[in-house]
């Protein structure tokens, strides 16, 4: 194990310090390091492994699933709802104005689908906030923020 | 006034959404003393009496519900409360916990109290963090005031983490537990082995938020809407091409006309101003065209009729401009992305519905379609696969909606 893997496990095995070893805290645990990491590496998923006493094959099954814990390195993402109402109201738009404001930044846009929000559309989801109504320049705004906040 | 609010708290209310005085002016705190005062089988019965049916899409009986996890053997039985909503077009769940969060939670307390849980869950979608920190207020205020909290019943919230198929029940408790949310092969149903094995209530945040109002007045007071079929008031979600979108709480046997036109409710139809179609309940909802919006009315019955129904609440409306081989293409995406890929039919049905849509072939390859689709109906294990094909199916059946044909 290299110096770095070792900090890795140290601060997860803090983060996750109090929860019960237990299989059913995976998915709390998970929420835990990506809100910490963004991105779940090999080396964190081994640190829960570690840290929870479960399998890292099975820690690995169960984060690939979900779409949340599918950063990209290093970047933050910014949902753009493109589904079917959102689309009707102008999404496209919101979605060539991420994309160009994130060029050279640390974020990275992805679109998504339905986030509930139709009757505020289009929508955006950026950090743990949701853009109501979202206008192309109130979304390239909230990506040239990210980081600065 | 077309508008009610039981479900939805009166907008004069000043009160937190999540505090103490919330709870008392909604006659919640009453609904739980009373509850707490009356044994499983009389709360069982005033659910039955009341003829709630689940909100989050099946219309299952809840009464009939709770009876089935009251009598199951077990020592440990779970309660849960489905706030996945991640439903093309649905968003009355989040409305409902944003302006009124401890209603769901008073009956999900119900519940547990029911059928005898001691642990509940609130498993939420991962995009609703607001949301999320509105619930948990209000899960603080119920267990200052003692009614929640270990050693009585314990809540806990769970945050999804972007999974649609985690919204389907037996996903969701593969979720809790830790695993792949995939769907399990049901029998065995939740109501006998749910979480670990044991018997679980899983029910919609609409469904216990109606649970709440029943206990704060009684049956009777729940019939004064509705209509004979089916009483009390439901929630509506209106997007797309319409002039007011939001959420409305209407009556059941409401015209759908009314829903999208009436001034307090939809207010009418925007875009180009004509209506081509409305998706009715979601993804796997049904299209109806504008002479069909025009005959139903908002009850199981009435929709039956087209071969429609209420699903998750959500309406989408869209005007004459709109192509909905697009919609469908949108729609035949997004099944083919969200199926779990657990059994044949629905890995390959979704995913070849989306190439047929992708390169046009909607209008023209209807034999296939139909052969898909009812491949997927009756071969799939989850409601996912067995009901992705039905927007699909229910415009080939309506050859009037493909304008461009
Ligand atoms: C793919 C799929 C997704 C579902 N998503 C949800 C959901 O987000 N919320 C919900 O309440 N029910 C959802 N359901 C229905 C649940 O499986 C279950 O029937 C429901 O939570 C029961 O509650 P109710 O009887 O109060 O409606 C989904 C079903 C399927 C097949
Ligand atoms: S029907 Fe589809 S989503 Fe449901 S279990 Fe089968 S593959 Fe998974």
């Amino acid at each position: 194990m290299d110096t770095q893997d070792l900090a890795i496990n140290t601060e997860v095995a803090a983060l996750l310090q109090g929860m019960p070893r237990d299989r059913s805290q995976l998915l709390p645990a998970l929420w835990r390091v990506v809100d910490r990491y963004q991105e779940l590496t090999p080396g964190v998923i081994d640190a829960v492994s570690q840290s929870l006493n479960i399998p890292y094959a099975e820690v690995y099954g169960v984060a690939s699933f979900y779409t949340l814990f599918d950063n990209a390195p290093g970047k933050v993402p910014v949902h753009i709802c493109t589904d079917v109402m959102c689309a009707l109201q102008g999404a496209g738009s919101l979605q060539e104005a991420a994309e160009d404001a994130a060029l050279g930044r640390p974020v990275a846009v992805r679109e998504s689908a339905c986030l509930g929000q139709c009757d505020h559309a289009p929508a955006a989801w950026i950090g743990s906030q949701v853009m109501r109504r979202a206008t192309p320049e109130a979304v390239r705004a909230a990506v040239k923020a990210v980081g600065h906040e | 006034m077309n508008e009610v609010r039981r479900l939805l708290p009166d907008l004069r209310s000043a009160s937190g959404p999540a505090s103490p005085e919330r709870l008392a002016e909604r006659g919640f705190d009453q609904a739980l003393t009373k509850a707490w005062a009356m044994s499983s089988q009389a709360i069982i019965d005033e659910v039955t009496a009341s003829g709630i049916k689940g909100r989050g899409g099946a219309a299952f009986p809840t009464g009939l519900k709770w009876s089935s996890v009251n009598k199951a053997e077990g020592q440990t039985k779970y309660v849960v409360m489905n706030a996945d909503e991640s439903e093309l077009g649905t968003f009355k769940d989040r409305v409902l916990l944003e302006e009124d969060p401890l209603g769901a939670l008073v009956g999900l307390l119900i519940a547990a109290h029911a059928v005898g849980a001691r642990k509940a869950f609130c498993y939420i979608r991962g995009e609703y963090r607001e949301v999320e920190q509105m619930l948990a207020k209000a899960i603080d205020t119920l267990t200052q005031l003692g009614w929640a909290g270990p050693g009585r019943i314990d809540v806990e919230i769970r945050r999804g983490a972007g999974a649609y198929i985690a919204g389907e029940e037996t996903a969701l408790f593969n979720s809790i537990e830790g695993k792949r949310p995939e769907p399990r092969v049901k029998p065995p149903f939740p109501t006998n082995k749910g979480l670990w094995g044991s018997p679980t209530l899983i029910q919609n945040v609409e469904t216990l938020a109606n649970v709440a109002i029943l206990f704060a007045h009684d049956a009777q007071w729940f019939a004064e809407y509705g209509t004979k079929a089916t009483a009390g008031t439901k929630l509506v979600a209106l997007s797309g091409h319409i002039q007011r979108p939001g959420v409305y709480e209407v009556p059941f046997g409401m015209a759908l006309a009314d829903i999208l036109n009436a001034p307090d409710l939809g207010g009418g139809v925007a875009g180009s101003g004509r209506l081509r179609a409305v998706l009715l309940g979601g993804a796997a909802g049904t299209f109806l065209s504008p002479d069909e919006v025009a005959q139903s009315q908002l009850d199981y019955a009435s929709l039956g009729a087209f071969g429609a129904s209420i699903g998750s609440g959500a309406v989408m409306v869209f005007d004459d401009t709109v192509d909905l081989q697009w919609v469908l293409t949108k729609l035949a995406r997004f099944f083919a992305d969200e199926s779990c890929g657990q059994c044949v039919p629905c890995r390959i049905g979704t995913q070849r519905i989306w190439e047929i849509a992708e390169k046009g072939g909607l209008w023209t390859r209807t034999e296939d379609l139909r052969e898909l689709g009812q491949a997927m109906r009756d071969a799939s294990i989850c409601g996912l696969g067995q009901t992705a094909p039905l927007a699909l199916l229910s415009i080939l059946d309506r050859p009037g909606l493909r304008q461009d044909v």
